[in-house]
């Protein structure tokens, strides 16, 4: 087991980590989150070649998704990313960017019969919709044109990353995918939404210990009141441990390790409540000034929690775990 | 110890739900947090609503808005257990007394018990409502360290000179009045060296900038003060007694805080069991233990509350009330994410149209953040309680 990253990887990692500073900073997020469009302008200048992770090793995909949390990226990229990986599992070309239609109301990705779809992210600015239907055994897939489909947002705490319902009932069936194909994109989209959670603690966790450090309050450093630095400890084993199982699930699904599907569940509830307890201790820390609206902590903590109930939320990765632990 | 109300505190309590169900408007009973009350206008910047500002002023012309005091102050000479009675009742409807509490609850008492004859004379109109009053005491500054104030006020004869800066102060950008806390004195230890000024907004030289909470809603603002002349009738008790009057005004905020803050519990933990059963979570024993266990920790921290009230009724210390603030926002924050969660994937939808409870919880999240960082962190409160309450030596 080998837990450093090869020279490519940090290759990875550290172009993506330039890109995002360069291309997607604070100030970028505040006007995105005011003026949607441009963060299309994102994707089409700057993003849409690294489409192509969806058939990278898993462990490179986990670390570009993770600076995109890092940088609290808004925009298409991400949904298109995870369409990415389903149409590359199974075949399929996509044109440019692209949503997964397939949740039901209880936001898992367990294929169904509802002709509504929900928590479809990022459907408005997307050129294709994958629809997937049927059930998990027998998965269906139909790839459409975005308008071919009826649209309404609803409203959830990250306004940088918009989610729809999606009405499919004008879409023809679709055609029969192979069930573990599906289960192997369905995994991968885990480990990309894991690791971005995993992006947005750290960056909360950062971004509060530099503040820790330079906030000065009864003469001190904050950082130095002990109440304080324990607090930040304490978030930090969270996100730590976190961050090193979504590694493993990455690492399990690049070997096709039998463990990976316990891994992948385990990962995706573990980020998403570190994500949480990166946010809360966050916003604590910061007191007053990561309250305002202007400061943008918010922006993280938002994509923190939004996070965790995508693709379903930690008690339902936490069901999914229970029951390969008991019931297999 | 007793369980009961006497017969006199009873007809004082049917009194006064007869008067709330005659008087109150719909509007009176917030579906979100009653602390968390905001109402905006298209821009995001805080209004106060018409039917708040008759709602207070019934209140106080019927002796309903301070029942301690007497009715010239908006009260009825009321007993401690009256007013314990009195603030449950409102609070349990989730019923604000009035949408800015700094006039009712910090200026106007400072005023009464720190000010000059003319400066009690502005006490009854800002707990009417009628003046709308703001706190001028944080700055970039001074948060938690809140005698680190650098606004500096110079004695030039018959009035002070003011240059300096506020931050986070609720209401500024609709006050007509602050109570504002200054450095008289760079050259004692920081204690001493403040005083309390009366500063109307409209003089020249002070400027507002609404700030946003994180809700996207401006409830308070940073003030700056660029040669802002105050005429020296306006200083509140003597040169020197700032960080008195601060102290007095903090206890006023706080005095019956602690019952907001287990009627906002008590709601939440009400409204959640109303959920699960109509999501027909209610046989499933996780979830009703994991209830069980956080509605005992409510009722819990109510007693604590009584008894604490009670001895501080019976003039006695009450250390329980030190351990309220920090327990009951805690708390709120715990019940409200359970009641996200409970929601499964929708914990984070905002929309009020598909939204549980038209989103109340989500808006609820973002309000309860707040409570464990105004009026005293969580970390600061654990400190004085540490010190105070523990008696264990100052620490760093
Ligand atoms: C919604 C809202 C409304 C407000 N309204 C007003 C108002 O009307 N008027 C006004 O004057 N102010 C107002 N405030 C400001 C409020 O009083 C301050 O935010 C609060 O006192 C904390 O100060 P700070 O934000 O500077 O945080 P800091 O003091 O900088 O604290 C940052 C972090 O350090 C921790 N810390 C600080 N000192 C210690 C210590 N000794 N030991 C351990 N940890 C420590 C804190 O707990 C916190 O986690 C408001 C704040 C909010 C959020």
């Amino acid at each position: 087991m080998d837990f450093t990253l090869s020279d490519e990887q940090e290759m990875v990692r550290d172009t993506a980590r330039e890109l995002f500073t360069k291309e997607c900073t604070i100030d970028f997020v505040r006007s995105a989150w005011k003026q949607p469009t441009l963060a299309v302008g994102l994707f089409d200048r700057h993003l849409s070649d690294w489409l192509e992770l969806a058939s990278a090793d898993a462990v490179d995909l986990m670390l570009f998704a993770l600076e995109h949390g890092r940088a609290i990226a808004p925009g298409p990229f991400f949904a298109s990313l995870l369409a990415a990986q389903v149409a590359s599992a199974t075949g399929r070309d996509l044109s440019g960017s692209a949503s997964v239609a397939v949740s039901g109301s209880d936001g898992t990705w367990t294929p169904n019969e509802d002709a509504t779809k929900h928590f479809v992210p990022s459907a408005a600015d997307v050129d294709e919709i994958l629809v997937v239907s049927g059930s998990p055994d027998a998965p269906r897939l139909a790839l459409v044109a975005q308008a071919e489909v009826a649209l309404t947002e609803v409203e959830q705490m990250d306004r940088l990353r918009c989610q729809y319902r999606v009405d499919t009932s004008g879409v023809a069936a679709g055609e029969s995918i192979d069930p573990a194909a599906w289960r192997h994109a369905l995994e991968r989209s885990l480990v990309a939404c894991s690791a971005e959670l995993i992006g947005v603690g750290r960056w909360l966790l950062d971004a509060s210990v530099d503040y820790a450090k330079e906030r000065v309050q009864f003469d001190r450093p904050i950082g130095s009141f002990q109440g304080l630095q324990w607090m930040l400890v304490d978030a930090a084993l969270e996100l730590e441990r976190a961050a090193a199982a979504v590694s493993y699930a990455a690492m399990c699904i690049d070997a096709d390790d039998s463990d990976r599907h316990r891994a992948v569940h385990g990962a995706k509830a573990e980020a998403g409540l570190a994500a949480r307890a990166c946010a809360r201790t966050g916003m604590q820390v910061h007191g007053g000034i990561g309250y305002t609206f202007e400061h943008g902590l918010h922006y993280w903590l938002r994509r923190a929690y939004a996070g965790d109930a995508f693709m379903g939320p930690s008690s339902h990765h936490h069901d999914c775990l229970a029951e390969l632990l008991f019931d297999t | 110890m007793k369980l009961s109300f006497s017969a006199e505190d009873e007809a004082f309590r049917e009194e006064l739900i007869a008067f709330i169900e005659a008087n109150c408007p719909a509007a009176g009973y917030s579906s979100g947090d009653f602390i968390g009350t905001e109402v905006s206008d298209g821009d995001g910047i805080m209004v106060i609503p018409d039917w708040a500002r008759e709602w207070q002023a019934a209140l106080f012309d019927n002796g309903w808005m301070i029942p301690a005091y007497g009715p010239e102050l908006g009260g009825r000479n009321a007993t401690p257990t009256q007013t314990l009675i009195y603030l449950e009742e409102l609070a349990s409807r989730g019923i604000p007394r009035s949408v800015h509490f700094v006039g009712y609850a910090i200026a106007g008492p400072s005023l009464l018990e720190f000010g000059n004859p003319d400066q009690r004379a502005l006490a009854p109109a800002a707990i009417r409502g009628d003046t709308v009053w703001c706190a001028g005491m944080s700055e970039p500054g001074a948060g938690s360290d809140l005698a680190n104030i650098s606004t500096r006020a110079v004695d030039e004869g018959d009035h002070f000179k003011v240059n300096g800066q506020k931050v986070w102060t609720s209401y500024a950008m609709l006050a007509s009045k602050c109570l504002c806390y200054v450095r008289t004195d760079p050259d004692v230890p920081k204690h001493r060296g403040i005083s309390a000024l009366i500063i109307d907004m409209d003089t020249p030289g002070i400027e507002v900038r609404p700030l946003r909470h994180i809700t996207g809603q401006a409830e308070f603002a940073e003030v700056f003060f660029t040669d802002v002349l105050v005429p020296k009738r306006n200083l509140v008790g003597e040169q020197g007694d700032g960080w008195r009057i601060t102290m007095g005004a903090l206890a006023h905020e706080r005095g019956g805080l602690w019952v907001e803050g287990v009627a906002g519990c008590q709601r939440s933990i009400d409204d959640i069991l109303t959920m699960i059963k109509s999501r027909g979570r209610d046989q499933d024993k996780v979830v009703r233990r994991r209830v069980a266990e956080l509605y005992s920790q409510v009722r819990g921290l109510r007693a604590l509350g009584y008894k604490g009230f009670a001895s501080f009724a019976q003039g006695t210390s009450a250390p329980e009330h030190s351990f309220m603030k920090v327990a009951t926002s805690e708390l709120h924050q715990t019940l409200i994410e359970l009641a996200m969660d409970l929601q499964g994937a929708g914990l984070a939808v905002t929309d009020r149209a598909v939204a549980e409870s038209k989103g109340r919880w989500q808006q609820s999240f973002f309000t309860g953040l707040a409570a464990t960082i105004g009026g005293g962190t969580s970390e600061v409160q654990r400190n004085v309680i540490a010190q105070r309450v523990l008696g264990l030596p100052r620490g760093r």
